[in-house]
C-alpha cells in the first residue's frame, strides 16, 4: 500500500476519524489521570466503558429496553395508520388540503415536546403519555410527505390510467399509491426518528418508561460512569435504530426514483 | 511545434489576406501535454503529447469531438487541472497553476446569481484590490464593450442565456487578461444567440487585438473566428491537423459566404468525422462491454 | 423546523386562498373550539384538566400582563441566543470546513449524521455537571442541540454551491479568505439562512426542555411550576403564548429567507 496510492486514500478518511474518537477518549483518560480533569466531573473513559455491561446486567436493561421498544412499536403503529390515513384525506379533499397544509406544516415545526406537561396532566405518568406525544410529534411529516407524494404523482401517469379506463380505486391502487410510496417513506423515516428522540426524551423528563428512565435514575443515584455509560448506550441503540431505518427505506423502495 | 497544413483553396481574386500569424517569438506555448485520470488498470489517458504555440494578438481554435480531451486541455493551461506531464509556458517563461496572464470563461453558467452585472465584472478587480468607485468604472467599459449597457444594475437572473455569457466574458476581459481561453462559451445557446455573439467576440478581438484559444466543437464558429484552427484526436488527445484560416478581417457574412470559407469548414470536418465515428464506436463497444455478464 | 434538516422544507407557497377555503378554516376552528367547551364543561375529564374557553382566556391575558412573565421570557430568550451563537458558531465553522473537503467529510461527517438523531436531552446530567444549575447548562443543552442540524445544513448547503463558481473564483486567484466572502458564503446564503431557522426552532425546544427538568427561571420553569401547582389554566396560557411566539417566529424567519429568495439563485 504506497502513500498515495488508492486503497490507502480509502482508509485513510475513515481512520482518521476512528483514530480521533480513540484519540480523544485516551487523551481525556490521561488528562484525568493526571487530575488536570477533575474525575468527579468527568469520570475515566475505561470506567464509564465498563460500566455498561454492568448496567446492562444490573439495572435489567433488556427489560428497559424491552419497554422503550413497546413504546416505540404503539407509537409508530399509530403513526403510520393515522399519519397515512390523514394524508390520503387530506389529498383526497383538496379543500381540506388547502384549508389545513400550512397549519399542519406550521405543526411540523412547532416544539410539540413542550406540551409534555400538559400531557401528563390528561395520561398521567405512563406510557401512554409517552406514546401520545411521540405520536403528534411525528405525525405532521408523515401527513405532509404522503400529501405531496399523492399530489405530486406526474399527471402523464394518470392520463396513462386514464386511457385504459381504469376505475378509481385501481386508479389509486395501482398508479397513486404505487407514485407515492418513496415520498410516504421519507415522511415515515422523518416521522419515526422524532418519534423515537421524543420517546427516549419524554422518558428521561418524565422518569418513567425504559431507557431514558434509566439515565436519569442514574444521574440522580450519582452513578457517574454508569450516567455517561447509559447515555452511551442509548446514543448507540438510537444510531442502531436510525440504521435500520435507512436500510429499510433503501431494501423497500426499488431503485426507480 | 507547429505543424501548418498547406493552404489549399485558392484565395478569391482581389480579397486583402490577414498577415501571417506568428511573428515574433509566441506569447502562449504549450509543450508535449499528457494527462491521465486514474490509477492502474482504470486510469484513462485524456491528452497525450499535445503541443502548440500561439502568437501575440492570435486568435486560435481547438476543435474536437466530445471526448477529446479539450477541456481537460482548457483546465490544464488555465492551471485549474491537478498534475500533468509536460509545460505550459508564456512568454518563454514556464507557468504552473493559475497566472495572471491567463483569462477564463467557462461553459456552464458562470454569473454570481448574487452579484449584479457591474459587481459581476467588476469581480476581479475587486479581488485586485482596487477599490469601489475605480472599479465600477473600469467595469463600466467591459459591459459597454459586450453589449450591455444600461443593464449594469440588473441581476443574472433578469438576464437572458446569451446575455449571461455576455457578463462572464466581459468579466474576464475586465481583468485584461494577456491570452483569453474560452472553453465552448456558447454551447449552452441557440443558434441565433450564437452567431450573434460570435460577431460580438469578432469585434473585441479586432477593438483589442486579444490573444484568444478558443475551445469548440463547431466547425463554422471555429473558421470564422480564427486565425488557425487546430484539430484534436479522440480520446487519448492529440493534435491532428493544424488548419491556417487564411481569410480576410473583419469577417463579414460575405466572407463566411464564400467558397474559401466553405472549404475550410469541409476540410476540417473531413478530419473530424472520422475522429466523431471513432468515438462514438468506441462508445458503444464499451458500453456493450459493460453490459455484460462477467 | 426539525423536519429540514432531514431534507424536508414544508414552506407552503402563499396563496390567494378563496372565501372557501377561509370558511372551511373558521368552521374547522369552531368545531374544534365548540368541542373544547363541550369536553370542558360536561366535567367528563378531571376537574380543570380541561378549562373552559373562557378561563383559558383569562388566563392568556394574565400572562401577558404579569411582569414575573416577561422576566422569566426575557431569561429563556438569553439563554435560547445565547444557545444559538454558540451552536450556530461552531456549526457554520465545521460545517464549512466538512463542506469544502471531501477528506474530512470523509473522516467525520458520518458521526454527525448518525448522531445527530439521538435525543440530545439526556445529555443534560452531564451538562448540569459541567455547567451547573444556572443558565449555563440550559445554554449548553440548546447549544448542543442545535449544533447539528447546522452542521448538516452548512455542509450540505456548500456541496451544492455550483462547482463552476467555485472555479471562477480560483481562475481570478482569489485568496482563500476573498473566496469564503465573495464566492462561499454568499452561494450559500439558502441553505445557511434555512439551517439557522431550523437551528433556532432546535434550540428552542433544547433549551426549554432543559428548563423544564432543572431551573428555577425560565419560561420552562413557569410551565413546569403551573403543572406542580395544578394551575391548568395558566400551564395553557403559557404553552398557549409560547406555541404563538414559535411557530411566528419560524413564519418571521421563513419570510425573511424568502426575500432573499427574490433574487432567484439560478444555480
Amino acid at each position: 500500500m504506497t502513500l498515495s496510492g488508492p486503497a490507502f486514500r480509502r482508509f485513510a478518511a475513515p481512520a482518521l476519524g476512528l483514530g480521533t474518537v480513540i484519540g480523544a477518549f485516551a487523551a481525556v483518560e490521561g488528562l484525568i489521570r493526571a487530575g488536570v480533569i477533575n474525575r468527579f466531573v468527568v469520570p475515566l473513559p475505561s470506567q464509564v466503558l465498563a460500566a455498561i455491561p454492568r448496567i446492562v446486567a444490573e439495572e435489567s436493561v433488556p427489560h428497559r429496553f424491552w419497554q422503550t421498544t413497546q413504546e416505540a412499536l404503539a407509537a409508530s403503529v399509530l403513526l403510520v395508520v393515522v399519519g397515512i390515513a390523514l394524508g390520503m384525506l387530506m389529498f383526497r379533499f383538496r379543500l381540506l388540503r388547502r384549508a389545513c397544509e400550512t397549519s399542519v406544516a406550521a405543526l411540523a415545526s412547532a416544539p410539540i415536546v413542550l406540551m409534555y406537561p400538559l400531557f401528563l396532566v390528561i395520561f398521567g405518568r405512563s406510557g401512554t403519555t409517552i406514546v401520545m406525544i411521540a405520536f403528534v410529534a411525528g405525525l405532521p411529516p408523515v401527513i405532509l410527505k404522503t400529501v405531496e407524494g399523492l399530489a405530486g404523482t406526474r399527471s402523464v401517469l394518470l392520463d396513462v390510467g386514464h386511457s385504459f379506463r381504469l376505475s378509481k380505486a385501481q386508479l389509486f391502487r395501482k398508479i397513486l399509491l404505487p407514485a407515492a410510496l418513496p415520498s410516504i417513506f421519507v415522511g415515515l423515516r422523518v416521522g419515526l426518528i422524532f418519534m423515537l428522540i421524543n420517546i427516549v426524551g419524554v422518558e428521561f423528563l418524565i422518569n418513567f418508561g425504559g431507557l431514558g428512565q434509566l439515565i436519569n435514575e442514574l444521574a440522580e443515584r450519582y452513578d457517574l460512569p454508569g450516567t455517561y455509560g447509559a447515555i452511551l448506550f442509548v446514543i448507540l441503540a438510537s444510531v442502531l435504530f436510525f440504521v435500520v431505518l435507512e436500510r429499510a427505506e433503501q431494501w423497500l423502495l426499488p431503485r426507480t426514483a | 511545434m507547429l505543424v501548418r497544413s498547406p493552404v489549399i483553396a485558392p484565395q478569391a481574386p482581389g480579397t486583402p489576406t490577414t498577415p501571417p500569424a506568428a511573428a515574433g517569438a509566441p506569447i502562449l506555448t504549450v509543450a508535449d501535454i499528457v494527462k491521465r485520470f486514474g490509477e492502474g488498470q482504470d486510469s484513462l489517458l485524456a491528452v497525450d503529447g499535445v503541443s502548440f504555440s500561439v502568437a501575440q494578438g492570435e486568435f486560435v481554435s481547438l476543435i474536437g469531438p466530445s471526448g477529446c480531451g479539450k477541456s481537460t486541455l482548457f483546465n490544464i493551461i488555465g492551471g485549474l487541472a491537478g498534475s500533468f506531464e509536460g509545460r505550459v509556458a508564456v512568454d518563454g517563461q514556464t507557468v504552473s497553476g493559475t497566472h495572471p496572464a491567463f483569462g477564463m470563461v467557462f461553459q456552464e453558467e458562470s454569473t454570481f446569481p448574487w452579484r449584479t452585472v457591474i459587481d459581476n465584472v467588476a469581480f476581479p478587480l475587486e479581488i485586485a484590490g482596487i477599490g469601489k468607485r475605480e472599479r465600477h468604472e473600469r467595469a463600466r467599459h467591459f459591459v459597454s464593450l459586450v453589449g450591455l449597457d444600461g443593464f449594469e444594475r440588473r441581476y443574472p437572473a433578469e438576464l437572458s442565456g446569451g446575455m449571461r455569457q455576455r457578463v462572464a466574458i466581459a468579466r474576464t476581459l475586465s481583468s485584461e487578461p494577456r491570452i483569453l481561453l474560452m472553453d465552448e462559451p456558447f454551447a449552452a445557446l441557440d443558434e441565433q444567440t450564437r452567431l450573434l455573439l460570435g460577431d460580438k467576440v469578432l469585434q473585441i478581438h479586432q477593438q483589442l487585438r486579444q490573444t484568444t484559444l478558443l475551445i469548440t466543437h463547431n466547425i463554422t464558429e471555429a473558421v470564422q473566428l480564427s486565425d488557425r484552427v487546430l484539430v484534436m484526436t479522440y480520446r487519448p488527445g492529440t493534435l491532428k491537423r493544424a488548419v491556417g484560416i487564411d481569410l480576410p478581417r473583419p469577417r463579414t457574412s460575405e466572407v463566411v459566404g464564400s467558397d474559401v470559407f466553405g472549404h475550410y469548414v469541409a476540410q476540417i470536418w473531413n478530419d473530424l468525422r472520422e475522429e466523431a465515428s471513432r468515438g462514438i464506436r468506441e462508445d458503444e463497444s464499451r458500453t456493450l462491454r459493460r453490459g455484460e455478464p462477467q | 423546523m426539525a423536519a429540514a434538516a432531514y431534507g424536508l422544507d414544508f414552506a407552503a407557497p402563499a396563496r390567494a386562498q378563496p372565501l372557501r377555503v377561509w370558511a372551511l378554516r373558521a368552521a374547522i376552528i369552531a368545531v374544534l373550539l365548540a368541542i373544547w367547551e363541550i369536553v370542558a364543561r360536561s366535567g367528563w375529564l378531571f376537574q380543570d384538566v380541561v378549562p373552559t374557553l373562557p378561563v383559558i382566556a383569562r388566563a392568556v391575558l394574565r400572562t401577558l400582563s404579569d411582569p414575573a412573565f416577561y422576566r422569566n421570557l426575557k431569561v429563556t430568550a438569553g439563554e435560547i441566543a445565547a444557545a444559538l451563537v454558540i451552536g450556530g458558531t461552531a456549526g457554520m465553522v465545521i460545517g464549512l470546513m466538512l463542506g469544502s473537503s471531501r477528506f474530512l467529510s470523509l473522516a467525520y461527517e458520518a458521526f454527525i449524521h448518525y448522531v445527530g438523531p439521538t435525543p440530545k436531552i439526556i445529555f443534560f446530567p452531564i451538562m448540569i455537571l459541567w455547567f451547573g444549575t444556572g443558565p449555563g447548562s440550559k445554554i449548553a443543552m440548546g447549544a448542543l442541540s442545535c449544533f447539528f442540524p447546522i452542521v448538516i445544513s452548512v455542509a450540505a448547503g456548500m456541496r451544492q454551491i455550483a462547482p463552476v463558481l467555485v472555479r471562477v473564483g480560483r481562475s481570478f486567484r482569489a485568496s482563500p479568505w476573498q473566496m469564503t466572502r465573495l464566492v462561499y458564503l454568499p452561494a450559500m446564503r439558502t441553505p445557511v439562512v434555512n439551517g439557522l431557522r431550523l437551528g433556532l426552532g432546535i434550540a428552542i425546544i433544547g433549551t426549554l426542555l432543559a428548563e423544564t427538568k432543572l431551573s428555577n427561571q425560565g419560561l420552562g420553569y413557569l410551565i413546569i411550576q403551573s403543572y406542580a401547582t395544578f394551575d391548568m389554566p395558566r400551564m395553557y396560557a403559557l404553552l398557549i403564548v409560547l406555541f404563538v411566539l414559535a411557530i411566528g417566529l419560524n413564519a418571521l424567519l421563513g419570510r425573511y429567507a424568502a426575500r432573499d429568495l427574490s433574487r432567484p439563485d439560478m444555480v
